[in-house]
């Protein structure tokens, strides 16, 4: 018979990763059209970073994504970078892209400001023109400002920057510290149907709520999480590599089961609203936690749908089959 | 959808009102080629990328655009004047000693063009933070994945060929596969060396008088398995030695300004002679965070001239790139009636492999998230990885803390169950709020681990 049960999963998630510094550098150039190159060391490793580095780009600089292009990932044209790795991208990659961002834009405004009879710090950068805050009908564009500080100031529009999230030591016998800048959170909820004839898990439904402060591109947040919960899914219920005597027994995809499209349930993906004050504008970062809850939901669902706490990933029909086994046998005992 | 941003425009509007991407005024151009193939090449561009302010616009990706037409090039894509590949040779056994390493029969083969042995290698040595790892093994083998030659052919066939005539004579060690066998340091993977390699604790309270005076108390073990990153693009690499003595390399790596250091140690060339090019990363999850076959390929090509790709299969990429850790997690939990926690004792074992690799970002993130985003005023956190003879086990999407979140929110719903409390309310009256202390004492901010857990439940139609 098919029973269904439903479990939630909750976490917490830090950006950035402890042992060592966790630095990022980047350089952003005004065209004198108004458009900007950004380099950045990091790498795009499919998660859509680039994307988001050059909207915070942009953003700094009151120009649009399409205005932003960026250059990656060689050692002889980018500057320093600790990598794609520990969801630190969006905010440590970010921050760092702020700073020199407005580095570029100050000269901006300094080359503006007296051609608008204003102090370089009454100064925004927005809808692509360099404005007068609380005074935006007087303003130049942007690609007539750069042009200027490049050929007639000679100081053309280029910043370089880097950030380092503030952390303090862990201390060696207590653990206490501030191992990270910040941390996100999320819940994910699952809905399951498991055969108590044959073990066998259906994953029905997965509502996944996430924090990642400002999301700086929704629709690639939505991806990552969607993305993420497979990786859950298979973490729950799959994937596995087997050892006999040091040698892996299933080093292939024939043998080695991961999700593929149709073992993947209805996802209905939320974003927390919230605001972090030491991100770029409020984001933090996405990449890993949306793949941390999952197995814990699938779990709680299994226990709610049959009621076997199943103790050791992955969940395999066999694994929870013998449960519910196991449990009616104590139930027998018992009765 | 909720979003922090107003005013952003969902991506099924901007399909629907953004006319220009329903009707591509521009003809598709056909370029010549033996299998013409048609490209769009002007495209309009969706709103969201020429908007401002540019933060919170759902903005589509400028390289998801040549991946759908083809046009991305990845590693394996690339290809160079006169170059040649690489394979290499694997471990027969899970830890043995090298007696010797015969290629002479291998280079004599038509086609191949040079061998290599860890011998060869100028620093033979790397890693994150223990620098414990061979580039081609050196006197020991320590897991099956363990690189013991290299060669370089014309053709991948013949490198795959010449690695059978490479005669390896070994001498068999014990070894030692359970994680718990392992702590006990009778058989040692880095003889002398203790195979617990990293260890941890976090300390706050004071636990056991908490666990005393708990109304309830739970203890549970919770495990989990070995798992690979399986990205669809396997690691891959082209190196191109100049004669000016400096190196280009072409790698799927993410994480260039440390792989660039990397390699310059291992080379042991100055940083400024390594130029090192990340390309689109096919999926990476963590596995492509050091360096792999990079100074291999190096070495090579300076020995040939050539430029020396390698690509590695399916199977090289399970048995020899790192895979997830596997975590051996006692959890034991004192609550009072109200389903409070006031104590929370947890012991680790990860299940390190052969090398330590990012075990120590794996050993720091899961101790310090193991207690899960609850308020704890006592708890003890302590966590020990050991060496064992299997594939290394190092950085994988979340460092840790699947794992830990698997036994932590078992176990809170083992309690909401003998409590006779819902599994929503117990994390409720639990969870972190605004200004929390973590486990290491640190003072929470933006912290929305309650609004999710409410607007999840609201989503989902839990009290339903």
């Amino acid at each position: 018979m098919k029973r269904r049960g439903k479990g939630i999963g909750c976490m917490w998630y830090p950006i950035g990763f402890t042992v060592m510094a966790n630095p990022s550098a980047a350089t952003v150039k005004v065209n004198t059209d108004g458009t900007a190159t950004l380099l950045t060391g990091t790498v795009e490793t499919g998660q859509g970073a680039l994307t988001v580095l050059g909207q915070i780009a942009a953003e700094a600089l009151g120009i649009s994504t399409d205005d932003v292009h960026v250059v990656s990932g060689d050692t002889d044209t980018t500057p320093m970078d600790t990598g794609a790795i520990a969801s630190r991208t969006t905010y440590v990659t970010g921050n760092a892209i702020v700073r020199a961002a407005e580095a570029a834009r100050e000269l901006l405004f300094e080359a503006a400001a007296p051609l608008l009879g204003v102090k370089a710090d009454q100064l925004e950068a927005r809808d692509k023109r360099i404005q007068v805050l609380g005074f935006p009908s007087k303003s130049l564009p942007i690609s007539e400002v750069a042009l200027h500080a490049e050929t007639n100031v000679g100081r053309p529009a280029i910043g370089s920057a880097s950030y380092n999230p503030p952390t303090v030591p862990m201390d060696p016998e207590t653990g206490q510290g501030k191992p990270f800048n910040t941390y996100v959170y999320a819940t994910q909820i699952a809905e399951v149907e498991v055969d108590d004839e044959t073990g066998e898990v259906e994953i029905l439904r997965i509502v996944a709520v996430h924090d990642c402060g400002t999301p700086i591109n929704p629709m690639l947040v939505e991806g990552q999480i969607q993305g993420g919960i497979s990786m859950g899914v298979g973490f729950a219920l799959q994937e596995e590599i087997l050892f006999k005597d040091g040698v892996q027994v299933n080093p292939n995809l024939t043998n080695y089961i991961m999700p593929t499209s149709l073992d993947m349930p209805e996802l209905e993906v939320e974003l927390v609203d919230n605001y972090d004050p030491t991100g770029p504008f409020g984001a933090k970062g996405a990449g890993e936690p949306t793949a941390v809850p999952t197995a814990a939901a699938i779990m709680n669902a299994i226990y709610d749908a049959v009621g076997v706490r199943i103790t050791s990933l992955p969940a395999t029909a066999e694994k929870v089959m013998m449960a519910i086994l196991e449990k009616r046998e104590q139930e027998a005992k018992s009765a | 959808m909720v979003t922090t941003v107003k005013d952003v425009k969902t991506g099924a509007e901007a399909l629907t009102t953004d006319k220009e991407l329903t009707a591509p005024a521009v003809k598709p151009v056909t370029l010549p080629s033996e299998n013409p193939v048609v490209y769009p090449l002007t495209l309009p561009e969706p709103a969201a990328r020429t908007q401002t302010p540019a933060v919170g616009q759902r903005a589509s990706r400028p390289d998801g655009r040549l991946h759908g037409l083809g046009q991305t090039k990845y590693i394996d894509d690339l290809t160079f004047p006169h170059m040649i590949h690489a394979k290499i040779l694997r471990s027969a056994h899970p830890h043995a000693r090298i007696i010797s390493v015969d290629t002479s029969e291998a280079e004599a083969m038509p086609g191949v063009f040079a061998t290599l042995t860890g011998k060869e290698i100028p620093v033979n040595s790397f890693g994150p933070t223990l620098q414990d790892q061979p580039v081609l093994a050196g006197d020991i083998v320590r897991h099956r994945g363990d690189g013991v030659a290299a060669v370089a052919a014309v053709t991948e066939q013949i490198a795959a060929d010449a690695l059978e005539k490479i005669k390896v004579e070994y001498e068999p060690l014990p070894a030692v596969f359970d994680p718990v066998e392992a702590l006990k340091d009778e058989i040692k993977v880095h003889a002398p060396n203790s195979n617990i390699y990293a260890s941890k604790v976090i300390r706050k309270g004071d636990v056991d008088k908490a666990l005393a005076e708990s109304d309830h108390v739970f203890h549970r073990e919770f495990r989990t398995q070995f798992v690979e990153h399986v990205p669809l693009e396997p690691h891959s690499s082209v190196a191109m030695w100049d004669g000016n003595g400096r190196v280009t390399i072409y790698s799927s790596l993410g994480r260039i300004t440390l792989g660039r250091e990397d390699l310059s140690r291992t080379l042991r060339i100055p940083q400024n002679r390594v130029r090192l090019i990340g390309t689109i990363v096919g999926g990476n999850f963590g596995g492509k965070n050091e360096i792999t076959n990079e100074p291999i390929l190096a070495l090579l090509s300076k020995k040939t001239g050539r430029p020396v790709k390698c690509t590695y299969t399916r199977g090289d990429e399970f048995v020899s790139s790192t895979i997830r850790h596997p975590f051996i997690m006692d959890y034991t939990t004192g609550v009072n009636n109200e389903g409070k926690i006031l104590a929370r004792k947890i012991r680790l074992v990860l299940d390190g492999g052969a090398y330590c690799s990012w075990t120590g970002t794996t050993i720091g993130k899961g101790s310090i998230l193991a207690p899960g985003p609850y308020n704890i005023d006592n708890l003890l956190v302590e966590a020990y990885a050991v060496y064992t003879n299997k594939t290394t086990t190092g950085a994988m999407r979340g460092f840790g803390a699947p794992q830990v979140c698997f036994a932590y929110e078992s176990q809170m719903d083992d309690i909401a169950v003998a409590l006779g409390i819902d599994p929503l309310e117990i994390r409720l009256r639990n969870a972190f709020s605004e200004n929390s202390f973590s486990p290491t004492s640190q003072v929470l901010q933006s912290v929305a681990i309650k609004e999710s857990l409410l607007q999840a439940s609201d989503r989902f139609g839990w009290k339903e």
